[in-house]
């Protein structure tokens, strides 16, 4: 049989050896990144905020909603919202229905008899502000990003509108916004934040059903509320580093 | 050195300058200071237009509806979830002391049926939320296109703050 290498069959071992032996030790060397939880912190001092809503005190009343427009200019149109309620009903015979008339924001109407309801909750829903956002991973020009207080914002004047993050996020937390044709999101009001206002939504719940505070400070009232209750986040197996704690989260919620 | 791998690596040179050229030219003065983004765009983000001015501005001149309000079953509601947002009345509304506010400045005035509704019309959603953690009280659930809805005699129909005060319902 004819040769064709030019390599000898010792070279091409010694080679391969120094290859994959280096490959392996680095390997080992390298310490393996563990899955980075919500609850995590970073290793910074300052504020790292965090949400708490509470499913149970929830009235579906869409103030938060309503609110989150008027402060925020979210374009009036049913299908653009940064902030916006969901009513969840589970009839007896097992179906699940989801419906969110303008987000809530003009009330609830109760579709169902009640005597076909098992049960029926509202889940107001909102921005994440994950730790390890999707939205940030796909930017193309880094025009999204997270600042170090754990608030995911974006750079309207940087945005080229491609649509990647929209379709990232797992939470159906972003949009085009249709005047700036740039994409839009909650800001956590950010510009209220460094004020010392609480945002909008915050501001107006009447139950006090969502609870806003620094998770890297132990008496902040968000801490207080996650030690009280049974939280949970939605999707927990996307590994989005979620900061939106929900309490009474029924597996139902997507 | 062949002829065809100078001409290669000057071509290659040339390249790798204007990309630094563009490189420098394009990207944004404060891109990279903080993270893959323009640093400038956190302060772009802090200055907006405020809307929601918070109930401890309302009660700076609204004392006395805060205090009977507080004694109330609706305590805890804040000004502006009924009225809506108010910071441009909280700012400006000082310098008409004759009583005589231009329309934009006036808040909402709630007093509708469908205005109570949002939060008291009968869902199941709702019978079971315990809104005070204190005194454990409900909310109080009516269907409020059936309850009291006109009067007998003359048919007109009633509207909710003419029994309840919203303040002290």
């Amino acid at each position: 049989m004819k040769n064709k290498s030019a390599i000898s069959r010792r070279d091409f071992f010694k080679a391969g050896t120094i290859i994959v032996g280096g490959i392996a030790v680095t390997t080992a060397l390298t310490p393996v990144d563990g899955l980075l939880f919500a609850t995590e912190r970073p290793a910074g001092k300052g504020k790292w905020y965090g949400i708490g809503i509470d499913i149970d005190k929830c009235i579906g009343c869409g103030k938060c909603a309503n609110a989150c427009k008027k402060e925020n200019n979210v374009p009036q149109e049913p299908f653009y919202f940064r902030s916006w309620v969901e009513q969840y009903t589970i009839k007896n015979d097992g179906t699940i229905i989801v419906e969110s008339p303008n987000g809530g924001i003009d009330g609830f109407k109760q579709s169902v008899p009640s005597e076909e309801i098992f049960k029926s909750f509202f889940v107001p829903k909102m921005c994440n502000h994950c730790a390890k956002s999707p939205c940030v991973q796909v930017c193309p020009v880094g025009a999204t990003f997270e600042t170090a207080e754990g608030i995911v914002l974006v750079d309207e004047n940087y945005c080229i509108g491609c649509r990647y993050c929209v379709q990232a996020c797992p939470y159906g937390c972003r949009y085009i916004h249709p005047v700036k044709k740039t994409v839009d999101k909650c800001t956590l009001c950010f510009h209220r934040l460094e004020k010392g206002l609480q945002p909008a939504c915050f501001e107006i719940c009447p139950t006090e059903a969502r609870i806003f505070g620094d998770l890297n400070d132990p008496g902040s009232k968000l801490n207080y509320f996650l030690k009280n209750h049974t939280c949970m986040v939605i999707k927990p197996h996307l590994n989005t580093g979620s900061k939106l704690f929900y309490n009474a989260l029924s597996p139902e919620v997507r | 050195m062949p002829q065809q791998v100078k001409r290669l690596i000057s071509a290659f040179a040339v390249f790798i300058v204007l990309f630094l050229i563009m490189r420098q030219v394009l990207t944004p003065s404060s891109f990279g200071e903080l993270g893959h983004f323009r640093a400038k765009a956190i302060q772009e983000n802090m200055v907006r237009e405020l809307r929601y001015a918070g109930s401890v501005n309302c009660s700076k001149c609204h004392e006395d509806i805060r205090a009977n309000k507080a004694q109330g079953p609706h305590a805890q509601l804040k000004c502006e979830v009924c009225h809506g947002p108010g910071m441009k009345h909280a700012l400006y509304a000082g310098q008409f002391t004759n009583g005589q506010l231009p329309d934009s400045l006036v808040l909402y005035k709630p007093g509708e049926r469908k205005d109570c509704a949002i939060c008291h019309q009968l869902n199941a959603a709702r019978i079971k939320i315990q809104f005070d953690t204190i005194n454990h009280t409900m909310i109080h659930q009516i269907d409020a296109m059936k309850h009291n809805l006109a009067d007998t005699d003359t048919n007109i129909e009633f509207k909710c703050i003419e029994c309840h005060n919203p303040h002290q319902p």
